[in-house]
């Protein structure tokens, strides 16, 4: 089987590679994506890219290009469901010390097996690991154990990503230092996020495990990040900033794009053709830095998927976003 | 590197289904004013009717699952190969693809695709093959005319899709096929379809009477009724016969093999209707049956959880056959 970890595989076939998308700034109109036809109106002040304020803002919206958010949502709500039917209750532990610091396992009956580490989305203001279990048969009949965490939420922490950040990362470290107690190979883990639990994975992916938690540079082995943001400055520039308290600090730190220096793991990105202009080009933007860099990176593209759409198709091992996850594992079917 | 420029990959969806209505997308669509008609059937009018039967009403996003699901298909036979693909008959269309697993004498599923009887082709139904070769089982996908090729009339499209069902059980063993394992899958119009050939008495053809031995059938047809009642009947020439003949819901004495009926809850209220009736019908007539309902699903989206063994569709169609995801 051809590596997934670099562009130069033989797969091209089911992949987009970095700077064939070459007609990347584009802030997109009603033409370029799902959203329906708008009214028209006077352009303002060009704030980031070629976007206005209103361009801006409506890309770091999905509903805006997504308008089956909610259906999909509680579709992805109904399978976690069906799984936990199916194959049991999670082990619930905790990694942390508050409520939300902990995270669920489901276990494979492999003996020291991989385990894939799962960042759940939601603009970083909503969202549970319960609702976020859809995907964990694939997993586990793979024979890779599948971890969901749970976080807090920016609303709950004050506006602050950096403590979600640090909540994340504790859980990463958590699983590292005691997979072994769940039957997972820790020299085996691997990471995956959708939307801002994308963003979230990247941090992972660009974490100095040694200097923040005394760990190996390389206890990541992979990641997979599904629609995700890799530099925040446009983010902090549109209307998210009403509820995310961005700082200097935060917008450095936390822009993977930026500590591609830390980037140790292969990475995989992912993003359907009908996102947000803004969150189709952050994965075109990171997967060309990567490749500058000389990282092992693969991007796939969906098409004709939406930003939800794209998240759920990681229940399926046969969608671009399942395959990535599970070659990069070496769990695909031959 | 095919993948050049994404804006010429993109479905400008709000031309066809329009300002607000794209927000419904899967749900109910927007109410129009204006006062309720006389009822021509169930607590409908005449407009609640059409619409119930016109699913990019109910489903505004089709066109952009549809061109998803013929880019999936490209990529399918890039992972699995091209199919091969065998006649079942003597005119052009009648043709099937055989995706092929690597397990000798390994059951076979049949697909039947939907498109209101008007539309469609086997080869963009590819997408839905791979988790059936992966986990063991041969994947069968029919081409047959539409009913405009068939000048209105229902009739041609059941005698070809008969007719291949028949072909696979005969030929089966050609392509490393079990033919006493045969299974069928279909969605929408192919769901009709597939209802008539559960139904069908097969010694007319010389074949047994349980060629088949499982159907997963999903947002069918099965009593066409409230069809010909419905603006369809400006495409499709119903007569008493054809109603009649092709109403599987009326034949459940022929009926004698385990179905699985699928439908999800953002479908039209028809189709959501057509199956819980088929189900009670079949449930009523001591038959085994299982009703499936996909929760946040409409109608096209329902079949995209075919192409997923861990999906509502592709879980039940492989567990028919015996079979288990492949990964």
């Amino acid at each position: 089987m051809p590596s997934s970890d670099d562009l130069s595989g033989s797969r091209i076939t089911r992949r987009a590679l970095v700077g064939s998308g070459a007609v990347v700034l584009g802030a997109g109109g009603p033409a370029l994506a799902q959203r329906a036809a708008q009214p028209p109106r006077a352009k303002g002040p060009v704030v980031w890219l070629d976007m206005d304020q209103q361009e801006l803002d409506d890309a770091y919206d999905q509903i805006v290009y997504a308008p089956n958010r909610d259906h999909i949502l509680k579709r992805c709500t109904r399978n976690s469901e069906i799984v936990r039917e199916r194959l049991g209750a999670p082990k619930r532990f905790a990694y942390g010390t508050g409520p939300m610091e902990a995270l669920d396992v489901f276990t494979t009956k492999a003996a020291n097996a991989p385990v894939n580490v799962f960042v759940h989305g939601g603009a970083w203001r909503t969202g549970l690991a319960v609702n976020y279990a859809y995907a964990a048969e694939m997993f586990v009949n793979a024979g890779a154990h599948h971890v969901v965490l749970d976080f807090n939420n920016v609303l709950e922490t004050g506006g602050d990503l950096m403590v979600m950040a640090q909540q994340v990362r504790s859980g990463v470290a958590w699983v590292y230092r005691n997979a072994a107690s769940f039957g997972g190979d820790a020299e085996r883990l691997y990471v995956c996020g959708h939307s801002s639990g994308g963003h979230l994975a990247g941090v992972l992916l660009t974490t100095d495990w040694q200097k923040d938690f005394g760990l190996p540079p390389g206890l990541i082995k992979g990641g997979v990040c599904g629609s995700g943001m890799f530099d925040l400055k446009p983010a902090r520039l549109s209307k998210r900033s009403e509820y995310v308290k961005f700082t200097d600090e935060t917008e450095d730190k936390l822009s993977p794009q930026r500590h591609l220096d830390q980037l140790v793991a292969p990475v995989h990105l992912v993003y359907g053709t009908l996102e947000t202009p803004e969150f189709q080009r952050q994965s075109r933007d990171f997967a060309a830095a990567a490749k500058a860099a000389g990282k092992q990176v693969a991007l796939s593209v969906m098409e004709s998927c939406n930003h939800f759409e794209v998240m759920e198709q990681l229940g399926n091992p046969y969608s671009l976003f399942g395959r990535a996850v599970l070659e990069q594992m070496r769990l695909a079917p031959a | 590197m095919q993948h050049d420029d994404n804006t010429t990959r993109r479905t400008v969806l709000a031309v066809a289904a329009g300002g607000a209505a794209v927000a419904a997308s899967g749900a109910a669509r927007a109410q129009q004013p204006g006062a309720k008609g006389p009822l021509v059937w169930l607590d409908m009018d005449q407009q609640a009717l059409d619409d119930a039967y016109d699913q990019v009403v109910y489903a505004p996003n089709r066109e952009q699952v549809a061109k998803r699901r013929i880019a999936n298909s490209d990529k399918a036979r890039a992972v699995i190969g091209a199919p091969e693909r065998r006649a079942y008959g003597p005119s052009e269309i009648e043709k099937l693809d055989i995706y092929r697993t690597k397990q000798a004498n390994a059951p076979v599923n049949i697909f039947i695709h939907g498109g209101a009887w008007r539309a469609n082709r086997a080869a963009d139904y590819a997408c839905l093959a791979e988790p059936f070769v992966k986990a063991g089982g041969h994947y069968v996908i029919l081409d047959f005319t539409n009913v405009d090729d068939a000048g209105g009339s229902l009739f041609p499209m059941i005698e070809q899709v008969r007719r291949a069902v028949g072909w696979v059980y005969n030929n089966a063993a050609s392509f490393g096929g079990d033919p006493s394992r045969l299974y069928l899958s279909s969605h929408s119009s192919g769901s009709h379809l597939g209802g008539c050939v559960v139904t069908h008495d097969w010694r007319k053809d010389n074949l047994p009477v349980d060629i088949l031995k499982g159907a997963t059938l999903s947002s069918g047809m099965y009593d066409l009724k409230p069809v010909r009642l419905s603006k369809r009947s400006k495409y499709v020439k119903f007569t008493d016969e054809m109603e009649e003949a092709l109403s599987a819901q009326r034949h459940l004495d022929r009926l004698n093999l385990p179905l699985v009926l699928a439908y999800g809850t953002y479908e039209t209220p028809e189709f959501q209707r057509q199956t819980r009736d088929f189900y009670a019908a079949v449930k009523a007539a001591g038959k085994p049956v299982e009703l499936l309902v996909g929760e946040g699903y409409n109608h096209f989206e329902m079949l995209e959880t075919l192409a997923n063994p861990y999906g509502l569709l592709g879980r039940a169609a492989l567990a028919q056959m015996g079979l288990t995801p492949a990964a």
